[in-house]
């Protein structure tokens, strides 16, 4: 009786391993990326691509930002990348130069309608690594009400730094700050270091030991601890800025597009905001960058891979992320329908910068100096540190850490 | 070995003992192989990883010594060292004399002494992310509640978590609140244990509460209060999880707040240099060493174990 049973449930065993060999191969794959705001438009694409591949099955996996490199390096040593994944210029070179990423050089796609700045970030020795995802650029963003209760003028393109310092010191009462000035780098000081005429690297080297670099940072640090028209880092700390905008405690932010479909949802903000061009300094100048999709050189399904990121860098998927919110497409041509969704807003600003805008300085070992920065500049705005020790610290440390 | 050999007649005896010796070997294996997989082959990987310069996805470099020297040089190791010290000593203390009061209040027959049981333990319950997140509310300074409860005397209350002097007090207060029900359970226990013909005894010669307190509750206790002020010790030196979920980099309150398993953290999982993080992993552990070395020697003077 045992040996029949035995006997019995082997055979049940075999016929099910039969039956799922027999059916048509099913392929998992999974997607990784780091926007919570933007999984409607990467479920679309994926569900759009899976309708017509029907034995193909995407998962998409979503890690906050600050987990998601972490993730992804701890995975990438272990041979268990997501098959396709976010890539982003900071992370860029280390993924690629270890080999990691799956070349995507014989996709066919044509790469015309993308920003040709875009394309190239992530080319690796003549070879592409990524298919351009989107962009993003940093616009200024206004409370209407808090203008309007200041009786001042909305901000517009002739606006300068010395515009921006003088409304926003209107603009301080006791409950209400004038500008933001946070400790940032792409929604902050970066951007006034090119309307100065600065840079933070180009051709292999820092450009914190510049003059006109320094300068910007001081008058951007300066804002808070000097003009004391932005809340304190002790403020920062308990509610960041986008927080402190959203709430109407700031009436001037820098904000990327990125934010766009977090604002717009809040109702407490949505309908009290719009957008400005950057106010120039020396020069006119907005930090644009753009993520790309990249695929695991360790998946089991290179040519399904492909074939996928192919779709996503089609104009029917940049459709579909722009319709879901998540941010502006890279293909040309389609970003109005992003721009549409956004009705009462000056949105087009965002697209209008492209032409003047700057690449987020990237570097091939910038993932190594980025936290280094970030406290450094916590130094500069304590005054542990001046503007100018903690730039020519930098300057010292980026220049180490890129010779070797 | 020897006395089996002069003795012939515990030949089978031998074999017996042989096949108990590999059943145990059987039995203990499972513990034997999780410490070696878990603990002992990732130390002994640490310290030679101290020893390689690694960063990022490429080969890791034999460096010798320089991770050590650098380590040594840098202001911030000293400070972090400092400040997990410091932590010790506003943690220890406190945590264990609160929980010790409570124990003996909750010894006591006192109404709905259960509950107050359960509503002590309970912060234990919680997952320390969890608790780190409603914490940073209460302490938000600019719309916590305890400012705004402190704002009702008209009294602007502090930044409890960006103040460089104090971030490190609000998290020990969270420590302490957190884990004084686990301390208590266990110092309760040892209060059950006392047999009451002591106290009985004692009252009988005229002894009032707080002599019978110092002289019989104690004394008698003592194996349990060193093994939870051991305990706290270790978990408070190994502090990691409320740091680093409240205080960011960009933090004023960072440095002085920063412990040495925080300092670990970003330099391997956030500027991802493995081997100068694991020379910090050795400093912390030569400094555990030394408390556990330092709190054995103390325990042979000062526990009763009769």
């Amino acid at each position: 009786m045992k040996k029949f049973l035995a006997t019995l449930l082997t055979l049940c065993l075999l016929a099910t391993m039969c039956s799922l060999a027999l059916a048509e191969e099913q392929i998992t794959l999974t997607f990784g990326f780091w926007d919570t705001n933007q999984e409607p438009g990467m479920k679309a694409i994926a569900e759009a691509y899976m309708a017509e591949h029907p034995n193909v099955k995407i998962e998409t996996q979503v890690t906050p930002w600050d987990q998601y490199w972490m993730k992804l390096e701890a995975a990438a040593m272990g041979g268990a990348l997501p098959d396709i994944f976010w890539m982003h210029s900071n992370q860029f070179f280390k993924y690629v130069s270890a080999g990691t990423l799956l070349d995507l050089t014989d996709l066919g796609l044509d790469y015309t309608p993308y920003p040709a700045g875009i394309t190239a970030l992530y080319n690796f020795e003549g070879k592409q690594y990524a298919v351009p995802k989107d962009y993003d650029t940093i616009a200024l963003a206004y409370n209407k009400e808090l203008f309007d209760a200041a009786g001042l003028a909305y901000p517009d393109e002739t606006w300068t730094w010395e515009t921006l310092r003088d409304a926003a010191k209107k603009l301080t009462s006791d409950t209400v700050k004038g500008f933001g000035a946070p400790n940032d780098t792409q929604s902050g000081y970066y951007n006034f270091v090119y309307q100065n005429g600065g840079f933070i690297f180009e051709d292999g080297k820092s450009g914190f030991d510049q003059p006109e670099t320094q300068e910007a940072i001081k008058t951007w640090v300066e804002l808070m601890t000097v003009d004391g028209i932005s809340p304190t880092l002790e403020s920062f700390t308990d509610m960041s800025n986008d927080e402190q905008f959203q709430a109407g405690r700031v009436a001037m932010q820098f904000v990327g597009s990125w934010m766009m479909s977090a604002y717009t949802s809040n109702e407490f903000i949505k309908d009290k905001f719009d957008l400005a061009v950057l106010p120039q300094g020396k020069t006119r100048a907005s930090i644009y960058n753009g993520l790309g999709y990249a695929g695991a050189a360790t998946t089991k399904y290179p040519e399904v891979v492909k074939d996928f990121i192919a779709f996503c860098g089609s104009e029917q998927a940049n459709i579909l992320q722009a319709q879901n919110k998540a941010a502006i497409p890279a293909y040309a041509g389609t970003e109005h329908y992003f721009t549409d969704l956004f009705e009462n807003l000056n949105i087009k600003c965002y697209t209008e910068m492209i032409e003047y805008g700057v690449q987020f300085p990237f570097s091939p070992n910038k993932s190594l100096w980025e936290p280094i920065e970030a406290e450094t500049m916590t130094s500069a705005y304590t005054g542990e540190m001046t503007v100018e020790e903690a730039c020519n610290f930098m300057h010292e440390t980026i220049t180490e850490i890129e010779a070797e | 070995m020897k006395s089996q050999a002069v003795n012939p007649d515990l030949r089978g005896k031998k074999f017996r003992f042989k096949s108990e010796w590999a059943w145990a070997w059987l039995m203990v294996a499972p513990v034997i192989i999780g410490l070696i997989v878990l603990n002992i082959y990732p130390f002994i990987d640490s310290i030679i990883m101290s020893l390689y310069k690694s960063q990022g996805l490429g080969p890791a470099k034999f460096v010798g010594l320089q991770n050590y020297v650098k380590m040594f040089s840098d202001k911030q190791l000293w400070q972090s060292t400092w400040n997990s010290f410091y932590f010790v000593i506003l943690t220890v203390p406190v945590g264990v004399f609160i929980a010790l009061l409570l124990a003996v209040l909750l010894n006591s027959k006192i109404k709905g002494r259960d509950a107050y049981r359960c509503i002590y333990f309970l912060p234990m319950v919680v997952a320390p992310a969890a608790v780190a997140m409603v914490w940073r509310w209460i302490f938000n300074a600019e719309v916590g509640i305890l400012n705004q409860m402190i704002g009702v005397f008209g009294i602007k209350g502090p930044n409890w978590l960006s103040d460089p002097n104090l971030a490190i007090v609000s998290i020990a207060i969270i420590a302490i609140w957190s884990a004084v029900g686990y301390d208590l359970v266990m110092i309760l226990a040892g209060l059950q244990s006392i047999s009451a013909s002591y106290y009985e005894a004692a009252e009988i010669d005229g002894a009032n509460a707080v002599q019978r307190f110092f002289h019989i509750t104690v004394p008698l206790i003592s194996p349990t209060l060193f093994f939870v002020i051991l305990m706290r010790t270790m978990n408070s030196l190994k502090q990691f999880d409320t740091v680093y979920l409240l205080v960011k980099q960009t933090n004023p309150a960072f440095k002085k707040s920063a412990t040495l398993m925080v300092l670990f953290y970003r330099e391997a999982f956030e500027k991802f240099n493995k081997g100068y993080a694991s020379a910090i992993v050795m400093w912390s552990f030569v400094i555990i060493m030394i408390f556990t070395v330092f709190q054995f020697v103390a325990e042979k003077k000062l526990v009763n174990y009769d």
